[in-house]
């Protein structure tokens, strides 16, 4: 290489530099805090903390969308080293995965600020004793009942049934009860609990009960009983995929069916009455439960990377847990909120409580240490759209499979105790 | 014009592309190395150098054309390669992705538990006249102030502070407060432990806020151990990623790290009745999709492309038609097919007037992937005929007609042979991709339907990349290291397929 090319190279690499020098932003600003949230609540995010810029003296707030909650999902899932949001809203379900592999960090909450919850919503975001975040709202389905078709609530699982076969062929019903948000494993609990299944129970104490599992005989004869003809075949109640079951809702084709409580709003808008209520059970004053776990705002070990620790524990605990910071965000999430204060507060609309209320009748916490246990052969997610398709589509025995469910999760539970 | 190519401009404009080249990388480096990421960025370094070498001098004139190719081949194959290898080699899934130090940074840091009542104070903080890090505590509930520093807690009378109107004291004599602007400058501060009473400290858990700790876990590097001071259990590094309690290896402490377990992946494989037996059905069927797909592609692309070798009407708008599917991108091919196959609502079951759960059904499922296949694969196969059969003398099917073959003789003897001779590499090829078509199965079925009410991990439909996806990342135990070790083994078996057919067809002789 001669002396005029080593020139021409030591000028490219200067300037290589001085662009890379002036264009390259700090990677992560030291006083910035990173949150990272799904399509819906991103933009939510960002306008609030548009609003609300100096939640935090001396740090600003960066909110990055992604595309959905299973991008979210999967990106938390995927970044290594200190590429990651120093903040997180989403499921309580990743926080054992997550905890498990070092991600997330743990937030200490003041006695005052945990009696400003009820004390299950802390089940939801703990891995051994250790809490790694705060709730924000409260995620739950509950069902509302078309008032053109049906006039009176339903007070048992049967009295729906009976209203499908009598109307089925007169108003062209295409099922009875579906499921419109929330997937058939997450937003479908309430149809399996309704019948005897649950993934786990809990004791009065609001603590759960990790030794007692769900009858499959009596569940496999309820669904024999109500969701089957007498050849064995679906009698079209109850369909085993919630694929179009929101249009059919909302077409009258459908008179029950479960609504997100992030959803309710445009069935609102269409004029459906939002009379929420659990699914009923097979007995008068029994209730399906439903997952009335709360959402939460996580903390993970790269805020202490990042030097921003502090200030993310700040707006954790200070913002996001307080009445006040679920209140403002709840006007643009709409969804109920997790602090009992801001529960009661005039802002929050009637629907949002008819939701909470919902909760607080059938709801029971979201485990993720019992639900993602694979140590029955499949984990909650996945084994309880398989029994539907099992019975419902395959025509397998609802009993013979039910047997197989309930002991699939009990020793889910029996070995996911250990990550509680 | 050659002035464009050689001169002066060109010059300028090489060098010009060289130092974005160069500025972009030099970016990525620095991203790299920033995120501690030493091999990239090291390789990233490498680039801009074997780049600038390459092009600023006269070194070598062919390696000005490889050396982006060169560099491009080492990045996204042999790195990904030699990443993978070595992954299979670790005990690397949920619980035990960061690396040790990281790990075990992260287990001492859990072992801060706080005190029995979860005592927390309201703190401000700031510094003592010596300069170090002090917070001013404000126990409320008792009327109770004190200065605690790393070493030292004084307690200060609640007549020499200024309180503010929660009652939290803001100033106290030898504390000068630090505003929250200064302190969201670096967090030096909240690493510190505090001093507390006996065993305890406090810290930092908000810009006000401090509670109570005391550090049960410590690490004794110089003994390779960590130690539970508070119940006197010692957690030694069990091989495997963990710190397991000695005397009961089964209580470990989270989160683990990657620890190399060598060949243990490998043998679970064979040896580990849960992996294999699915493994070996997913095999099967891997094997049965990719030869079905490349039998039925090849055979409606072939005869598609000999009816229309012959002259009729239309046969331009034929053609055309034929290979739309080929145009339209695969992604919105697949989705659409799987609408159609929608049992409640798929236009499938409507034109059929059938209720056919095409996929929870195994047999179906694996006739509806197949069928799709069939219609992405189908014009690939029908272009490469057609040229092909043109390509074949027409002299030796005319010879064959006169010496008395019948046109299916003439297909069989002469045409099918000559054909085959020509696309056996592109069979070959066709059959390494499907063994690989992630793309169609997940999109299409998720490798499903799965009896997950009996513990199946692979569904029917899963061919070995879709079941290695599934174990990577579909479950809530992620096991890259085991994935690692079936994507070699995808890898050993479509390579040895692919050299034994490109033997087989003597290809290779052509390049010798």
């Amino acid at each position: 290489m001669n002396r005029k090319r080593l020139g021409l190279f030591g000028v490219i690499a200067s300037a290589a530099l001085a662009i890379t020098a002036t264009v390259v932003p700090a990677a992560h600003a030291a006083s910035e805090i990173l949150i990272w949230a799904d399509e819906t609540r991103g933009p939510h995010l960002t306008t609030l903390f548009a609003a609300n810029p100096n939640v935090i003296p001396g740090s600003t707030i960066k909110v990055v969308s992604f595309s959905s909650y299973d991008a979210l999902g999967d990106a938390l899932d995927k970044y290594t080293g200190s590429a990651g949001p120093d903040i997180f809203i989403g499921g309580n379900d990743w926080v054992t995965k997550l905890a498990k592999s070092g991600k997330l960090a743990p937030v200490t909450l003041t006695a005052s600020q945990k009696s400003k919850f009820a004390a299950t919503n802390f089940f939801d975001l703990t891995y051994k004793k250790k809490i790694y975040g705060v709730p924000v709202d409260i995620n739950n389905v509950a069902m509302v009942y078309n008032t053109k078709l049906v006039t009176t609530a339903p007070k048992t699982y049967g009295d729906m049934v009976d209203f499908y076969k009598a109307n089925k062929v007169s108003k062209g019903l295409k099922a009875g009860l579906c499921f419109t948000g929330g997937g058939m494993a997450w937003g479908g609990l309430s149809g399996l609990s309704a019948l005897g299944a649950d993934p786990y129970f809990m004791r009065a104490k609001g603590v759960p009960d990790v030794y007692k599992g769900f009858n499959g005989t009596t569940f496999g004869n309820n669904v024999k009983k109500y969701l089957l003809d007498a050849n064995g075949k679906s009698n079209g109640f109850f369909p085993a995929t919630d694929t179009g079951c929101a249009d059919n809702f909302k077409a009258g084709l459908v008179p029950y069916a479960t609504l997100g409580n992030w959803e309710w709003k445009k069935y609102a808008d269409l004029g459906f009455t939002m009379n929420f209520m659990p699914v009923p059970g097979v007995v008068a004053g029994t209730y399906g439960h439903m997952f009335g776990s709360v959402n939460g705002a996580f903390l993970t070990t790269n805020a202490e990377k990042h030097g921003v620790a502090v200030a993310a524990k700040s707006l954790l605990t200070g913002y996001f847990a307080s009445a006040a910071g679920q209140i403002a965000y709840e006007a643009i999430e709409l969804r109920p909120p997790a602090n009992l204060d801001a529960q009661a507060s005039a802002s929050v609309s009637e629907a949002q409580k008819n939701m909470a209320n919902a909760a607080t009748l059938a709801g029971i916490p979201q485990i993720g240490a019992f639900l993602g246990s694979n140590a029955g052969g499949a984990n909650y997610w996945d084994s309880s759209g398989g029994y539907w398709t099992a019975v419902l589509v395959q025509g397998k025995d609802a009993v013979v499979e039910g047997k197989k469910l309930a002991a699939m999760w009990k020793k889910n539970v029996a070995v996911g105790k250990a990550d509680l | 014009m050659s002035g464009f190519v050689r001169g002066n401009f060109a010059f300028m404009g090489k060098v010009a592309l060289l130092a974005i080249v160069t500025a972009i990388l030099a970016l990525l480096t620095e991203h790299a190395f920033v995120q501690k990421e030493y091999a990239i960025g090291s390789f990233l370094l490498f680039a801009i150098l074997a780049l600038n070498f390459t092009y600023l001098t006269k070194f070598s004139i062919p390696l000005k054309f490889f050396v982006p190719g060169i560099l491009f081949f080492i990045a996204f194959v042999i790195a990904p390669i030699i990443f993978t290898l070595s992954m299979s080699t670790y005990h690397y899934q949920t619980g035990n992705i960061l690396g040790k130090v990281e790990a075990t940074e992260q287990v001492v840091t859990l072992g801060a538990e706080p005190d029995a009542n979860g005592t927390t104070f309201d703190i401000n903080v700031g510094e003592t006249p010596s300069g170090d890090f002090a917070i001013l505590v404000s126990d409320i509930a008792n009327n109770k102030f004190f200065i605690s520093t790393k070493d030292a807690r004084t307690e200060v009378p609640a007549s020499s502070v200024t309180l503010d109107e929660n009652g939290v004291a803001t100033a106290a004599p030898g504390f000068t407060l630090i505003s929250a602007e200064t302190l969201s400058k670096s967090d030096d501060y909240s690493r510190i432990h505090y001093k507390y009473q006996d065993k305890f400290y406090i810290g930092i858990e908000g810009q006000n806020v401090g509670a109570v700790f005391q550090q049960s876990l410590t690490y004794d590097k110089a003994a390779g151990v960590i130690k539970n001071v508070v119940t006197g259990d010692t957690y030694k590094d069990n091989g495997r990623g963990n710190w397991a309690k000695v005397g009961a290896p089964d209580e470990m402490l989270t989160p683990g790290w990657r620890a190399p377990i060598w060949f243990e992946n490998y043998t679970k494989l064979v040896s580990d009745e849960k992996v294999r037996t699915p493994l070996i059905k997913v095999f099967i069927w891997t094997v049965v999709f990719a030869g079905m797909s490349v039998l039925t592609t090849f055979a409606l692309g072939l005869l598609l492309a000999m009816a229309l070798n012959r002259k009729i009407r239309g046969r331009r708008i034929y053609r055309s038609i034929l290979i739309l599917p080929y145009a339209m991108p695969s992604v919105m091919s697949i989705l659409i097919w799987a609408g159609m196959f929608d049992t409640e609502f798929g236009a499938i079951n409507n034109l059929l007037h059938t209720h056919i759960a095409w996929f929870t059904d195994a047999n179906f499922a694996r006739g509806a992937v197949l069928l799709v296949n069939l219609w992405l694969g189908f014009p690939y196969f029908y272009l490469i005929c057609s040229g092909s059969l043109q390509a074949i003398p027409t002299e030796l099917q005319e010879a064959a007609a006169i010496d008395g073959a019948n046109p299916r003789q003439i297909f069989r003897k002469i045409t099918l042979p000559l054909l085959l001779q020509i696309l056996s590499p592109l069979l070959i090829a066709s059959f390494a991709f499907n063994f690989n078509n992630f793309n169609l199965i997940y999109l299409l079925t998720g490798g499903g339907p799965r009896e997950t009410l009996d513990g199946q991990i692979a569904g029917a439909t899963d061919i070995l990349i879709s079941y290695t996806y599934q174990i990577a990342f579909g479950n809530n135990t992620q096991d890259f290291g085991l994935a690692s070790a079936i994507s070699v083994l995808i890898f050993v078996l479509v390579a040895s397929i692919s050299l034994y057919g490109l033997k087989k067809s003597k290809v290779m002789e052509t390049f010798g």
